[in-house]
C-alpha cells in the first residue's frame, strides 16, 4: 500500500504532463508504416484479360496483424471489388486459406511481415481452377472427400446407449479430427497438382484413416479395399509438403504412411 | 384451311427443332472455348453433388505393388554392402541378383515417373508408346546384364575396376 502511494506520489511530482499526453494517445499518433500487398487478381466477367498483380499500398499501424487484417482493410477502404473467402477470422473454418508469400496457409493465421521494404504476394490456392481472385472452386476437393464416405458406418450398433470407445482407441483419433478441411496441403501436393482428378490428395486421405482408424467403424475393410489402385492413394510420394504447410500442425504424411502400411501388412 | 395451318405449324416446329439443335450445338462450342469459364475446371465428372469415383480395386496395382517396390529397394542396401566386401567373380549369384534389382528397381523408378506425367488418360497415343518404350529398355538392360555377367568380368568387378582408376 504504502509503496503505491509513494509511486503515485513521485509520478505526481514528475511529470503530470506526460501522463495526461499518454492517456490522450491515439493509434493515429503512431508513425505511418506503408507496405506493400501484390494480390492475384482475375476477373471472369472478363476472361480474355489475363490474370495480374495488383499492387495496394496499406499503412500496417492502422492495420490488424493478420494478413486477413490487410485483406479486409484493402476491400473496405480502396477496392471493394477485391474477392476473397473468409469467415471466422480464427483459424477453425478454413475459408481464408491462400498462398501467401509462396506458402500456402490460412490468411487469418498468417502474421504480416511487417518489414516495410518487402512486398508481400498474396495468391490463390496453386493449381486450382479460380472462380474470381482469391476464390479457388473447391468443387472436385469436396467430391473427393465424398467419395470417402466420411461418415461412422457400423453394421451392429449398440441397442441402448451410444458407441463406447477405450481411452486409448480415442487417442488414435487425435491429430485427424482437427483437420479443417482447407485444402492448404492438397494444393501444396506435387502429385494433386498433376493427377488431381484421380489422386485424392493428403486432406481427403487423412481423413479415409481417420474413418480406418476409428475403432466404432466396422467398414475397415470396405474403406481400405477403395484405395487399392495405383491412382487414389499410392500418388502420394511421401514428399511432405502437406505436413510442412499445414495451418493447423497436423500431419496428413504420416497418416498417409499408416494407411500404406495397414494395406501392405493386411 | 385447317390443313394449311397444320402445316405451317409443323413447319414452324421443325424450324423451332432445328434452331434449338443448332443452338445446343453452339452451347457445347461455347463450353469449349478456352476462354469461357466452366465451373471447377473440365475435371470433374457428373454433377456436382457425385462423388468421385474409384478405379476397379486391384491390389497387384496397389498394396502388393507399394510393397515390393519398398522391400526391394530395401533390399537393395545390403546387397550393395555385399558387392563391396566380396568380389564378383567369387560370388557370381549375388553379381546377377544385384544386377537383376538394380534394373527392376529402376524400372519401377521409370515406372511411377510416367504414371505421374504422362498416364495414359491424359496422353492416349504417347503414353502407350512410353510404356512400351519403358520395358523395351529394362528387358534390353536385363539380357546386358546377363551378357556382362557370365561372358565378361560382371557388375561388380567392373565397378571395381572404374573405382581404381
Amino acid at each position: 500500500m504504502q509503496s503505491i502511494a509513494l509511486a503515485k506520489q513521485a509520478l505526481r511530482a514528475s511529470a503530470p504532463s506526460k501522463i495526461f499526453a499518454r492517456s490522450l494517445a491515439t493509434a493515429t499518433q503512431k508513425p505511418v508504416l506503408l507496405k506493400e500487398f501484390k494480390i492475384y487478381r482475375w476477373n471472369p466477367d472478363q476472361p480474355e484479360e489475363k490474370p495480374k498483380l495488383q499492387s495496394y499500398t496499406i499503412d500496417l499501424n492502422q492495420t490488424g496483424p493478420m494478413i486477413l487484417d490487410a485483406l479486409i482493410k484493402i476491400k473496405n477502404e480502396m477496392d471493394p471489388t477485391l474477392t476473397f473467402r473468409r469467415s471466422c477470422r480464427e483459424g477453425i473454418c478454413g475459408s481464408c486459406a491462400m498462398n501467401i508469400d509462396g506458402q500456402n496457409t490460412l490468411a487469418c493465421l498468417c502474421r504480416i511481415d511487417r518489414s516495410p521494404t518487402k512486398n508481400t504476394k498474396v495468391y490463390p490456392l496453386p493449381h486450382m481452377y479460380i472462380v474470381k481472385d482469391l476464390v479457388p472452386d473447391m468443387t472436385q476437393f469436396y467430391k473427393q472427400y465424398k467419395s470417402i464416405q466420411p461418415w461412422l458406418q457400423n453394421d451392429n450398433p449398440p441397442t441402448q446407449g451410444e458407441f463406447l470407445q477405450s481411452i486409448d482407441d480415442r487417442k488414435k483419433l487425435d491429430g485427424l479430427y482437427e483437420c479443417i478441411l482447407c485444402a492448404c496441403c492438397s494444393t501444396s501436393c506435387p502429385s494433386y497438382w498433376w493427377n488431381q482428378d484421380e489422386y485424392l490428395g493428403p486432406a481427403t486421405l487423412m481423413q479415409a484413416y481417420r474413418w480406418i482408424a476409428d475403432s466404432r467403424d466396422t467398414h475397415t475393410e470396405e474403406r481400405k479395399d477403395r484405395l487399392q489402385n495405383d491412382m487414389s492413394m499410392y500418388r502420394c510420394h511421401t514428399i511432405f509438403n502437406c505436413s510442412r504447410t499445414c495451418p493447423k500442425g497436423l500431419n496428413p504424411a504420416a497418416a498417409i504412411a499408416k494407411i500404406k502400411l495397414e494395406l501392405a501388412v493386411e | 384451311m385447317s390443313a394449311g395451318l397444320i402445316l405451317r405449324s409443323n413447319v414452324s416446329r421443325a424450324i423451332a427443332r432445328r434452331a434449338a439443335l443448332r443452338s445446343s450445338f453452339q452451347a457445347r462450342n461455347v463450353s469449349q472455348d478456352h476462354n469461357k469459364y466452366v465451373p471447377g475446371g473440365p475435371v470433374y465428372q457428373g454433377t456436382v453433388n457425385d462423388a468421385t469415383t474409384f478405379p476397379p480395386a486391384s491390389r497387384v496395382h496397389g498394396s502388393y505393388h507399394w510393397s515390393f517396390e519398398r522391400l526391394l529397394s530395401a533390399a537393395l542396401v545390403p546387397m550393395t554392402a555385399a558387392a563391396f566386401v566380396t568380389t564378383g567373380s567369387n560370388y557370381p549369384v549375388l553379381d546377377g541378383l544385384l544386377g537383376l534389382s538394380l534394373v527392376m528397381h529402376s524400372h519401377f523408378g521409370f515406372d511411377q515417373v510416367l504414371l505421374d506425367y504422362v498416364h495414359k488418360r491424359k496422353f492416349p497415343v504417347i503414353a502407350p508408346i512410353a510404356n512400351w518404350t519403358l520395358r523395351a529398355a529394362t528387358v534390353g538392360a536385363l539380357v546386358g546384364v546377363y551378357q556382362f555377367n557370365t561372358n565378361d568380368i560382371g557388375l561388380t568387378e567392373l565397378i571395381a575396376k572404374v573405382w581404381g582408376a
